[in-house]
C-alpha cells in the first residue's frame, strides 16, 4: 500500500494497521498516558488511606496490591513506554530517517505492551493481582502468594520484556544505520543520544529481569526449588533483580536527560556546555550502572568487602552526573532563556533531581543506609528522581514536541498553571516523605506523630493529580483550538524541526544530508526506486493478540491457550510470508557498522542480549552450587553418555548448517535443501535424546522439584531445548522454502542469520555440558 | 559512654545531612540567579553563538570549569566515604561482653531466644547499658527488623543468619517494626523491645522457667 494512501485518521483500521513510526509513537503515547492514570488513582486510593493510621479504605491484602501494581505500572509501563512514545516520533526525524529500521516490529513492540498491560490488569478481576511488592522478593512471591492472579501479572511481565527486547533491537540497528550522511554518532541531538544509551542499557538489563521472571514462573508453576532453597533463595533473586533493578533506574531517567538537553539548547539560545562530556558521562554512568546492584542488598550480610565496594561504586557514579548537571546548569549563562512551558518542565525537573541526586548519596553510605532502608526516606528519594527527573523531564518533552505532533500549539497559560500545579503538588506530596524517615514503606498502620506530615503528603497527592487533568484539558483543546504551529514554532536547530507539523508520512521531502557540516536536502528521485514503501500490517497485532491468549490461557482455560497458539503460528507464517517494503536509506551515516547490513546487526543485537539470559541462567546455576555443600559427582544422577551423544549431535548440526549455506552460495537447490533437512534431523534427534534422558530421571522419580540438582538441570536444559525447538520450527520453514529453490542465487543472507542462531544455541550447550555433567 | 549505634548514625547522617542541604542550596540558588539574570528581554539580542536551524551542535568550551566543579565533588564524595568506612568499622564491631539473643522473624511476629534457652514472641526484654548482639532469621520470607529510634536494622533472611547489635543507655519501651514487605500482616508485624533497669532484668531473668 502507498504511503500516501495510509487511511485517515479518525479510521479504526489506521491504528490497527498501521507501522509508520509517527503513529505508533502516537500510539505509545495515549496508552502510557492512559497507564499513567491508572498508576495514579491507585496511588491516590492509598494516599487516602494514609491520611490516617486507623482508616479502613483498603484491607491489607488490597493494600499490598495497590502499592505493588502502582509501582510495576509506573516503572514499567508509564515512563518507560512514554519515553519510547517520544523516541517512536521524534528520534527518526532527529536522525533523518524515513522510518524506524524494522516498522512491523516497531508496531509489534506496542501491541506486546500494550497486551502486557491488560494482562495485567485483568489479574485484578483474579483472586489477586501481584500483592508482592513491585521488586517481587523471594520466597515470599515463589510459594507464599499462591494466587493465579500473581502468575498472570507476572505472564504481563514476560510479554512486556518481549516487547522491550524487540524495540531495543530496532532502535539499535536504526540509530547505528539510519543517520542522515555527516551525522556523527557525537553529534546526534540530545534526546537520541539518551535513547540510544537506554535502549543499550535495556539490550543488557531486561535479560536479567526475564531470567528471573522464568525461574520464578518455573518455581510457582513446575515446583522448582530455586527461590525456595535456602541456597539460591531471598538473595539469588536480589542479585539477579537488581541486576536488572539498578541499570533499570538509569534506563528510565536518561531519555529524560536527552529532553533536558535538547529543550534547554533551543530555549536558552546557546549551545550545550560541555556537550562531549555531557556524552562521555552518561557512557559513564550506563557502563557504572551493571556494577552498582549490589547497594540494595546491604542489609543482607554480604562480605563486608563487597559492601566497601559497591558503595564506592554507587558513590562514585554520583561524579558524572554532577558532571551532566552542572554543565546543564552552565549552559544558562549568558543565555536568553525564555521561560516557555517546556523550559518550565525542565528547569524544574532538574531542581527536583537534584534533590533526588544528593539524597541518593546517601543512600550509597552502607552506615546511613542500614538505617534509611525499606523507609519512606527510599521512597522520597526515588520519587525525586524517576517521578520528578524522569516523569516530570519527559512531560517537558510532551509539551516540546507536542506542536510537531499535532500541527497545533497547546495553550501556555495552561502549560503555565500546569507547571505551577506540578511543583507545588509535587513537592507537598513528596517533601514530607523525607522527614517521614522513620516510618516503614508499604504499611497502612505507622504512629500518630507522623500523621500531619502524611496528611499535607495526600493533599499534596491530589494537587499533583488534578495537575495531570490540566495538561490533559489543553493537549485535548489545542487539538482542535490551538494555534497552527508551524514547522519550527519554538526556533530550535535540530532536524525534526525542518520539516512540515505533523510531518507527512516519509517524514522530509527529499534525503537530508549533512555532509557540508551543515543541513541540506537531496531532492527525491522517484523513479529511482520501483515500489513504494509499506505503511500497514495486520501481522504484529495479531501476533500479540495471539500472545496474549496463549499466556491468558495459562491462567484462565487451557482452550485459550490453544487458540492463542494457533493464531500464534497462523500470524508467524503470515508475517514471514508477507510482502512488505522498507527499503533502508540510500546514503546514510553508519559509522561503525558500515559493512554490517541491518538484518545482520538486528541479528547479533538479539543474539548479544540472549547471552545475557543464558548468563544469568548459567549464574544462578553456579550460584546456587557454590552455595550447597553437596552436591552429586559426575555420573551419578545424569548420564554422561546421553550428554556426551547429544553434545556430538549438536556440534556436527552446525557444520550441517554451514554446510547449507555454503550449498546455497553456491547454487544448489538440492544440496542446500538436504543440509538443512540433515540439520533438521539432528535437531530432532538432540530433542528425541533429551526426551529419553527426561524420562529415565522421571521414571527413577527425580522430578523439578527433587532439590537444586535436579530443579537447575531441568530448567537450565529446558530453557535450551526451548531454542532449539523454536530453532526446528524455523529450520522446518526454511526447508520448505529451499525445496522450492529459495536461497538459490539470492537470499541466501536469510541461511547466514539463522545460522548465527543456531550457532548461539549450539555455544550455549557447550557450557552446559561441561557445567552440568563433567564438574 | 561509649558510642552506641544511635550515635554512629547521628554523627555521620549531620555531616551527610550539612553537606548535602550546602550543596543543594548552593546550586539551586547558582541555578534561580542565572534563570533570573538570563530571562529573555523583548529588547535583548540574541547570543552570538545561538544555533541556527539544520546547524550541526556546537558546544560551549567548559572543560576546565566543569574539571574544578567535579574535583570538588569529588573531594565531598571521598570524605564522605571514608566517613563511612570508619561508621561501618564500629557497627560491624559489637562490642565484647554482648548478651547474645537469637530472633526468628515469622509472618507476622518476631520470637525471640534468650542465652538460657527462654524463648518468646512479640517482646525482648534487656538490660540497660549491655551491649546486644542479635542473630537474625527467618522462618519463612524475607523479613527485615528494625528498631528505628535505636537506628538498627537487619535483614532477617530464611536459611541465613546475620547479626545486629545495639546498646541502650535508657530504659523504655522501643518499637520493632518490619521494614521490608511481608505479605498481608506485614504493617501489624509490631513487636517491643523493653530496656529495662539491669537489677529488674536479673532478676526477672533469673526467674524465668526454661525447659
Amino acid at each position: 500500500m502507498d504511503s500516501h494512501q495510509l487511511p485517515p485518521s479518525y479510521s479504526i483500521k489506521r491504528w490497527l494497521l498501521t507501522t509508520n513510526h509517527k503513529d505508533v509513537g502516537i500510539l505509545y503515547l495515549v496508552t502510557s498516558l492512559y497507564f499513567l492514570i491508572l498508576g495514579g488513582v491507585l496511588a491516590l486510593i492509598f494516599r487516602l488511606q494514609l491520611a490516617q493510621p486507623g482508616l479502613n479504605i483498603l484491607s491489607p491484602p488490597a493494600f499490598n496490591q495497590a502499592v505493588t501494581i502502582h509501582g510495576l505500572v509506573m516503572v514499567l509501563f508509564v515512563v518507560s513506554p512514554l519515553a519510547f512514545a517520544l523516541a517512536n516520533y521524534v528520534v527518526p526525524l532527529q536522525i533523518g530517517a524515513r522510518d524506524l529500521a524494522f516498522p512491523r516490529l516497531n508496531a509489534l513492540s506496542y501491541w506486546l505492551y500494550l497486551f502486557g498491560g491488560l494482562l495485567v490488569m485483568i489479574s485484578f478481576f483474579q483472586d489477586r493481582t501481584l500483592d508482592v511488592g513491585w521488586t517481587l522478593y523471594q520466597p515470599l512471591t515463589s510459594v507464599f502468594s499462591p494466587y493465579v492472579g500473581v502468575n498472570t501479572g507476572g505472564l504481563g511481565l514476560a510479554l512486556l520484556t518481549a516487547s522491550v527486547t524487540v524495540s531495543t533491537v530496532n532502535f539499535v540497528v536504526t540509530i547505528f544505520r539510519s543517520r542522515a550522511k555527516g551525522l556523527r554518532l557525537t553529534a546526534l541531538p540530545m534526546f537520541t543520544v539518551g535513547v540510544l544509551l537506554t535502549v543499550l542499557m535495556m539490550l543488557y538489563a531486561f535479560p536479567a529481569l526475564l531470567a528471573g521472571i522464568i525461574l520464578l514462573a518455573s518455581d510457582r508453576i513446575l515446583g522448582t526449588v530455586y527461590f525456595t532453597s535456602p541456597q539460591g533463595g531471598a538473595i539469588l533473586w536480589d542479585h539477579i533483580f537488581w541486576f536488572f533493578g539498578h541499570p533499570e533506574v538509569y534506563i528510565v531517567l536518561f531519555p529524560a536527560l536527552g529532553v533536558f538537553g535538547d529543550i534547554l539548547v533551543t530555549f536558552s539560545r546557546r549551545p550545550l556546555f560541555a556537550r562531549r562530556i555531557i556524552i562521555a558521562a552518561m557512557v559513564v554512568v550506563a557502563t557504572l550502572s551493571f556494577l552498582v546492584w549490589g547497594h540494595h542488598m546491604f542489609l543482607t550480610g554480604m562480605h563486608p568487602d563487597v559492601r566497601r565496594a559497591f558503595t564506592v561504586t554507587t558513590i562514585a557514579i554520583s561524579l558524572p552526573f554532577d558532571a551532566i548537571i552542572l554543565s546543564f546548569i552552565y549552559t544558562l549563562a549568558k543565555a536568553r532563556i525564555e521561560l516557555k512551558t517546556p523550559m518550565l518542565f525542565v528547569l524544574g525537573s532538574i531542581a527536583i533531581f537534584i534533590i533526588g541526586g544528593i539524597t541518593g548519596v546517601f543512600l550509597g553510605s552502607i552506615a546511613l543506609d542500614y538505617v534509611l532502608r525499606g523507609t519512606y526516606f527510599v521512597v522520597a528519594h526515588f520519587h525525586y528522581t524517576m517521578a520528578g527527573g524522569a516523569l516530570v523531564g519527559l512531560i517537558a518533552g510532551v509539551y516540546y514536541w507536542y506542536p510537531k505532533m499535532t500541527g497545533r500549539m497547546f495553550s501556555e497559560k495552561l502549560g503555565r498553571i500546569h507547571f505551577i500545579l506540578t511543583m507545588i503538588g509535587f513537592n507537598t506530596l513528596y517533601f514530607p516523605f523525607f522527614l517521614s524517615w522513620e516510618m516503614p514503606r508499604r504499611v497502612p498502620i505507622y504512629v500518630e506523630s507522623l500523621v500531619p506530615l502524611q496528611q499535607i503528603a495526600t493533599v499534596g497527592g491530589f494537587i499533583f493529580g488534578a495537575s495531570f487533568l490540566v495538561m490533559f484539558w489543553n493537549l485535548l483543546y489545542s487539538l482542535r483550538y490551538g494555534e497552527p504551529a508551524g514547522s519550527n514554532p519554538w526556533g530550535a536547530h535540530t532536524l525534526e524541526w525542518m520539516t512540515e507539523s505533523p510531518p507527512p508520512p516519509h517524514n522530509f521531502d527529499g534525503t537530508p544530508t549533512f555532509v557540508d557540516g551543515k543541513l541540506s536536502f537531496i531532492a527525491a528521485n522517484g523513479a529511482a526506486h520501483g515500489e513504494p514503501e509499506t505503511h500497514l500490517s495486520r501481522w504484529p497485532f495479531m501476533l500479540s493478540l495471539a500472545s496474549f491468549l496463549a499466556l491468558l490461557g495459562l491462567t484462565t482455560h487451557l482452550l485459550v491457550s490453544v487458540v492463542g497458539v494457533g493464531l500464534l503460528a497462523f500470524s508467524v507464517l503470515g508475517l514471514a510470508g508477507e510482502r512488505f517494503i522498507s527499503r533502508e536509506e540510500d546514503l546514510g551515516e553508519r559509522w561503525p557498522f558500515e559493512r554490517v547490513d541491518r538484518m545482520k546487526l538486528a541479528w547479533w543485537t538479539f543474539i548479544s542480549s540472549e547471552v545475557v539470559l543464558f548468563g544469568v541462567i548459567l549464574s544462578a546455576y553456579v550460584y546456587v552450587r557454590t552455595a550447597s555443600s553437596t552436591w552429586p559427582a559426575p555420573g551419578t544422577l545424569l548420564d554422561i553418555g546421553h550428554g556426551a551423544v547429544n553434545t556430538f549431535i549438536l556440534l556436527t548440526s552446525s557444520l550441517t548448517v554451514v554446510l547449507a549455506l555454503a550449498s546455497s552460495r553456491m547454487g544448489s537447490r538440492t544440496c542446500t535443501a538436504g543440509f538443512l533437512a540433515a540439520t533438521l534431523g539432528l535437531g530432532i534427534l538432540f530433542l528425541f535424546n533429551k526426551y529419553n534422558e527426561w524420562s529415565e530421571l522421571f521414571s527413577h522419580g527425580i522430578t523439578f522439584s527433587s532439590g537444586l540438582p535436579a530443579s537447575t538441570f531441568f530448567l537450565t536444559t529446558g530453557i535450551h531445548g526451548a531454542h532449539v525447538f523454536a530453532g526446528l520450527l524455523a529450520l522446518g520453514y526454511l526447508f520448505a522454502r529451499a525445496l522450492k529453490g529459495a536461497y538459490v542465487g539470492k537470499g541466501h543472507e536469510t541461511l547466514e542469520y539463522f545460522g548465527y542462531y543456531w550457532h548461539f544455541v549450539d555455544i550455549v550447550w557447550v557450557f552446559i555440558f561441561p557445567l552440568f555433567y563433567l564438574v | 559512654m561509649v558510642a552506641t549505634t544511635v550515635d554512629i548514625f547521628t554523627s555521620l547522617w549531620s555531616i551527610f545531612s550539612t553537606l548535602g542541604v550546602l550543596v543543594g542550596v548552593v546550586v539551586m540558588a547558582y541555578m534561580v540567579y542565572l534563570i533570573v539574570r538570563n530571562r529573555a528581554k523583548p529588547e535583548g539580542p540574541e547570543p552570538e553563538d545561538a544555533p541556527k536551524p539544520g546547524e550541526l551542535p556546537r558546544e560551549q568550551k567548559g572543560a576546565k570549569k566543569l574539571l574544578i566543579s567535579v574535583i570538588l565533588s569529588a573531594s565531598i564524595v571521598l570524605t564522605l566515604i571514608s566517613l563511612t568506612f570508619i561508621a561501618l568499622d564500629n557497627l560491624d564491631r559489637p562490642p565484647a561482653g554482648a548478651m547474645e539473643v537469637k530472633v526468628i522473624a515469622f509472618q507476622w511476629g518476631w520470637k525471640f531466644i534468650y542465652p538460657n534457652g527462654y524463648e518468646s514472641i512479640g517482646e525482648l526484654r534487656i538490660p540497660r547499658g549491655t551491649p546486644v548482639k542479635l542473630y537474625v532469621t527467618s522462618q519463612d520470607v524475607f523479613h527485615n527488623m528494625g528498631i528505628i529510634s535505636l537506628r538498627l536494622k537487619v535483614d532477617a533472611i530464611p536459611g541465613k543468619t546475620n547479626i545486629a547489635w545495639t546498646r541502650v543507655y535508657e530504659t523504655g519501651v522501643y518499637d520493632i517494626r518490619c521494614f521490608e514487605l511481608c505479605g498481608d500482616g506485614h504493617g501489624v508485624m509490631i513487636g517491643k523491645l523493653v530496656v529495662m533497669d539491669p537489677e529488674e532484668f536479673n532478676s526477672w531473668y533469673s526467674s524465668l522457667q526454661v525447659s
